[in-house]
């Protein structure tokens, strides 16, 4: 035997045991890095992977009326969906759907043969009948690759009634777009609940492993102050006198004069929240809270009740009032009287002079006007529960030249109000002279626990007497003159009249367009409602040349129909012969 | 190591007919082996099977049925005298080609021309092929004398080839790359010098690249190979997914492990092949770092134990089997276990002794025998 020879291959042999030993240290070395340094995260990792977070959807919460009834539900729908991949026939099971479903067939012809597709819609939201009938099919064929998912539908029994207040939902996600909807989105969705459940990589349950479930907290149900009646006559009403008048829009406000609550608000043009397809979003625009406009006369209301609140007037002073009174670089006029005359307070209220009004504010000063401005809440969102709710503008009087800007804002120009805080301006003189916050959520019912009704600020503004007074003025005003449409048999009314250029922003004040209001109250001796009519822009004349443009033509019929129903509806009993 | 210190003395007759006693530790390592790759195949099949709605025992009876042959077939090339195992050597290796020749036209399965069909079983020829290589560059080495010539590593190299080009056709990657190792091995211990061992493996190297220039790789082993040399590859990649899984497995073990049974990403097959080429993932989560450094501890003292033997053994052929059947051991295993740990990129090696696997185990089983035989048949101990 050849030894020496083998010394070689002994050396190669330790060199080849040296090589072993790297490699199990090698393997080692990997093992203390994975299962000692950072077995952690490998384990957080599977865990991860085996731990499906499913989230249970929590029911949206229902939107009523006053009354309890339903303005917004949520019903439970179903989604049919497919894993293309998985049909044996797409295109026959495409065209045996498709009439069941409701969709074009070729639509679903193309969803269904898209390439590589392992998802399509179906059909979304299926309901009732449909549903059923699909099922039915689906079950009876034993189609394979064909799916249902609960996804709720939300619909609006009360239709194209008060759209604007409560919007609607996006229609894939259910999120609120526009409305209450919108603004109360987070208390109306609730929160989703989880399940946490550990499955193996088939998607079945692993028994010992994690399971928790977190139930959904369902959304809360709003009641709105909204008295669907009294909303449905307000919207007939509207649509009739838009259509009557060729007025762009308009708007209706119905107030609860001492609880703030909004009874009604309609706006024109208006839309089915349950049909949207091909619409301008023109129409979606609740214009009581979200158009401002220059309120004109109506806002007369504030100087004079103002002027006696500070005493510096009673009704009974008696004012020399020329036609035309020029300041600075303005002229006033008061269109519907000729020369001089001696008008009392009650008469400058009732006929609605300019210039009287002018002269009654010189008498109260721009301060003084400006706190009252400020205190009937001017410049200030109103209620804060819509959104896209503005704030108008009310310059503060710091700012307020000492000129023209008085008189201007005493017959009421240069403010921009919205309707709801006009209607709310005159609530508080309906309510004793105590300021309501308008509102329209009544309560929040929570899934769980007691109801949160909402409680509004309320602000004296004028006193009792004060206010007792300007009725009585505003009395005039229906009784004999510029708002004698308003007038409603059975009931006394007080109002006022407004109408103003338009103003088109960029253009400036239009020669011919008028926003034409009337806001009014009934019954006066314990007034109940306060309703408020503004349309933009009405056209035309009357049989006898009577300018439709004029708020005591146009807005003031609408007032008396509005205001009639509501005071029957709410059963209020008559006080007048 | 005292291996080159051994002095020659005169063979007697008496010291010839020292009784065979066999290598206690390598038999004890062996069966430890076989008896946790048991426990671990049916942790890992056991639930799966039984989710599919199949006999949750169905794979364990059919790996218990291979270790049993295995052990018997290790008892016997236990016996295989040096002579013996020589004359059969030439057959062997010719027997071995003719397989790897028929499996490549036997029907494929799972899409490879891997295994032979017979009756219920399947045979992986290339498992035995292993064997057979080692006995055949043995042969070669030990007849060149210690006097390596060119010629030599010329012929070695051929008759490597003729096996590793056979299983780059069904295709199995893995087993080529075990042919060329186990080659590259035997011969840098049979005596090449440093300058052809460095050819050699610049050879292995240039071809192993050649392969891919001429695109005769599958695309999933491009993918494989690119993604484990590029870390910025996304995780969630399918070419990594496997690797991602068996590490996530194996670390979620942590020190002690999760237990028998518990192993929810083996059992619940979130590691893929976890009862064959991935069975360490179902040691490393089950058992912990403890269980994974036992069985690198085991294999240590099987390589031990061997490369003793090849130390110790009394004709230059035998000792030359030794150290082949230690290299495809070591290989397999460094390959095996880094692969699920990501050190090293995914081949379709088996774990020895551990993976289900008939034909691997079988002659894995032969392979440690005839090293065993080795041993039993070692030089007498000087006085």
């Amino acid at each position: 035997m050849r030894r020496p020879g083998w010394r070689v291959a002994d050396l190669r042999l330790v060199l080849v045991a040296v090589v072993h030993v790297a490699a199990w240290l090698a393997i080692a070395a990997r093992l203390v890095d994975v299962q000692g340094l950072h077995a952690e995260a490998f384990a957080e990792r599977g865990l991860e992977q085996r731990v499906r977070h499913e989230e249970l959807a929590a029911k949206r919460g229902t939107i009523f009326d006053r009354d309890g009834v339903e303005l917004a539900v949520s019903i439970s729908a179903q989604t049919m969906i497919a894993n293309p991949s998985q049909l044996a026939d797409p295109v026959g099971v495409a065209k045996l759907l498709a009439p069941l479903v409701g969709v074009e067939e070729a639509t679903l012809v193309e969803r269904l043969t898209r390439e590589g597709s392992q998802f399509a819609y179906i059909a979304r939201r299926l309901e009732r009948e449909a549903l059923d009938n699909v099922v039915a099919l689906v079950e009876s064929l034993d189609l394979e690759g064909v799916y249902f998912i609960d996804e709720p539908k939300r619909v609006y029994p009360a239709g194209g009634l008060a759209s604007q207040i409560i919007g609607f939902v996006q229609d894939d996600d259910g999120v609120g777009l526009e409305g209450l909807e919108y603004e109360f989105d987070e208390v109306l969705a609730g929160t989703p609940g989880a399940l946490v459940v550990e499955r193996d990589p088939f998607g079945n349950p692993i028994p010992q492993g994690q399971f928790l479930v977190d139930p959904a907290v369902p959304g809360s149900d709003l009641v709105l102050t909204i008295d669907r009646e009294i909303e449905f006559l307000a919207q007939q009403a509207l649509t009739a006198a838009v259509e009557r008048t060729g007025a762009i829009a308009g708007t209706v406000v119905v107030l609860d004069v001492q609880t703030g609550e909004i009874l009604a608000i309609a706006n024109t043009p208006t839309f089915d929240a349950n049909d949207r397809s091909n619409l301008d979003v023109d129409r979606f625009r609740n214009r009581a809270v979200t158009d401002v406009y220059e309120p004109g006369s109506t806002l007369k209301v504030v100087t004079v009740a103002a002027a006696l609140e500070e005493g510096v007037v009673t009704p009974s002073d008696v004012f020399t009032v020329p036609q035309k009174l020029v300041i600075h670089d303005k002229s006033y006029t008061d269109t519907a009287r000729t020369g001089e005359e001696e008008m009392t307070v009650a008469e400058i209220v009732a006929r609605s002079s300019n210039i009287g009004t002018i002269l009654i504010q010189d008498q109260l000063g721009n301060d003084a006007h400006h706190r009252y401005l400020s205190a009937f809440g001017l410049g200030q969102v109103a209620s804060g529960q819509f959104p896209g709710e503005v704030d108008g503008s009310l310059q503060p009087v710091g700012e307020w030249c000492k000129t023209t800007c008085g008189p201007s804002t005493a017959i009421g120009y240069r403010v921009d109000v919205t309707p709801l805080q006009m209607a709310a301006v005159f609530a508080a003189i309906a309510n004793d002279g105590v300021w309501v916050e308008p509102h329209i959520v009544k309560e929040v019912l929570p899934g769980r626990g007691a109801p949160e009704p909402f409680e509004p600020k309320r602000r004296p503004v004028l006193n009792a007497e004060t206010a007792r007074t300007m009725r009585l003025l505003l009395q005039g005003v229906v009784e004999r003159g510029t708002g004698t449409r308003a007038q409603i048999a059975g009931y006394t009314v007080g109002g006022k009249t407004g109408t103003t250029e338009k103003f088109v922003p960029g253009e400036g004040y239009s020669e011919t367009d008028r926003i034409a209001s009337f806001i009014g109250m009934a019954p006066l001796t314990e007034p109940r409602i306060v309703v408020a009519v503004v349309l933009d822009s009405p056209q035309g004349e009357l049989e006898g040349g009577v300018d439709l443009r004029f708020g005591g033509v146009s807005a003031a019929p609408v007032f008396a129909e509005v205001a009639e129903a509501a005071l029957h509806l709410l059963g209020v009993a008559p006080d007048a012969g | 190591m005292a291996l080159t210190a051994r002095r020659m003395e005169p063979v007697t007759i008496l010291q010839r007919e020292r009784p065979m006693r066999p290598d206690i530790l390598l038999v004890l390592a062996y069966f430890a082996l076989a008896a946790l790759g048991i426990i671990m195949v049916y942790s890992a099949s056991a639930p799966r099977l039984e989710a599919f709605g199949e006999d949750p025992s169905s794979l364990i009876r059919r790996h218990l049925a291979f270790v049993g042959i295995g052990v018997v077939a290790f008892v016997l090339s236990s016996a295989i005298p040096g002579r013996t195992l020589r004359t059969m050597t030439p057959a062997v290796y010719i027997g071995s080609i003719v397989t790897l020749v028929a499996v490549l036209f036997a029907p494929k399965l799972a899409g490879v021309n891997r295994w032979i069909q017979i009756g219920d079983f399947q045979f992986q020829p290339s498992e035995f092929a292993k064997v057979a290589v080692i006995l055949v560059l043995a042969l070669l080495l030990a007849g060149a004398h210690d006097r390596l010539r060119l010629g030599h590593i010329a012929r070695g190299i051929a008759l490597v080839t003729v096996p590793a080009a056979l299983t780059f056709f069904q295709p199995d990657l893995g087993t080529m790359l075990v042919f060329s190792f186990i080659a590259i091995a035997m011969l840098f211990v049979g005596g090449t010098t440093w300058r052809q061992f460095a050819f050699l493996l610049v050879a292995a190297i240039v071809i192993a690249v050649a392969l891919f220039q001429v695109g005769a790789l599958r695309e999933y082993q491009l993918t494989r190979l690119t993604a484990f040399l590029d870390p910025t590859a996304d995780l969630d990649a399918t070419a990594l997914y496997n690797q991602r899984q068996s590490e996530i497995a194996i670390g979620s073990g942590g020190f002690l492990g999760k237990g028998l049974f518990e192993g929810t990403q083996t059992n619940l097959s979130f590691v893929p092949a976890q009862a064959t080429d991935f069975i360490f993932t179902a040691v490393g989560e089950q058992l912990g770092f403890i269980g994974g450094a036992i069985v690198i501890a085991l294999y240590s003292l099987l390589v031990w134990r061997i490369l003793a033997a090849a130390a110790a053994g009394r004709e230059a052929f035998t000792r030359f089997v030794a150290v082949g059947v230690a290299t495809v051991i070591v290989f397999h295993v460094f390959v095996n276990i880094g692969m699920t740990m990501r050190l090293m990129p995914v081949t379709g090696l088996p774990l020895p002794f551990i993976s289900a696997g008939g034909s691997a185990f079988i002659a894995m089983s032969i392979a440690l025998g005839l090293a065993h035989s080795v041993w039993m048949r070692r030089s007498p101990v000087p006085e």
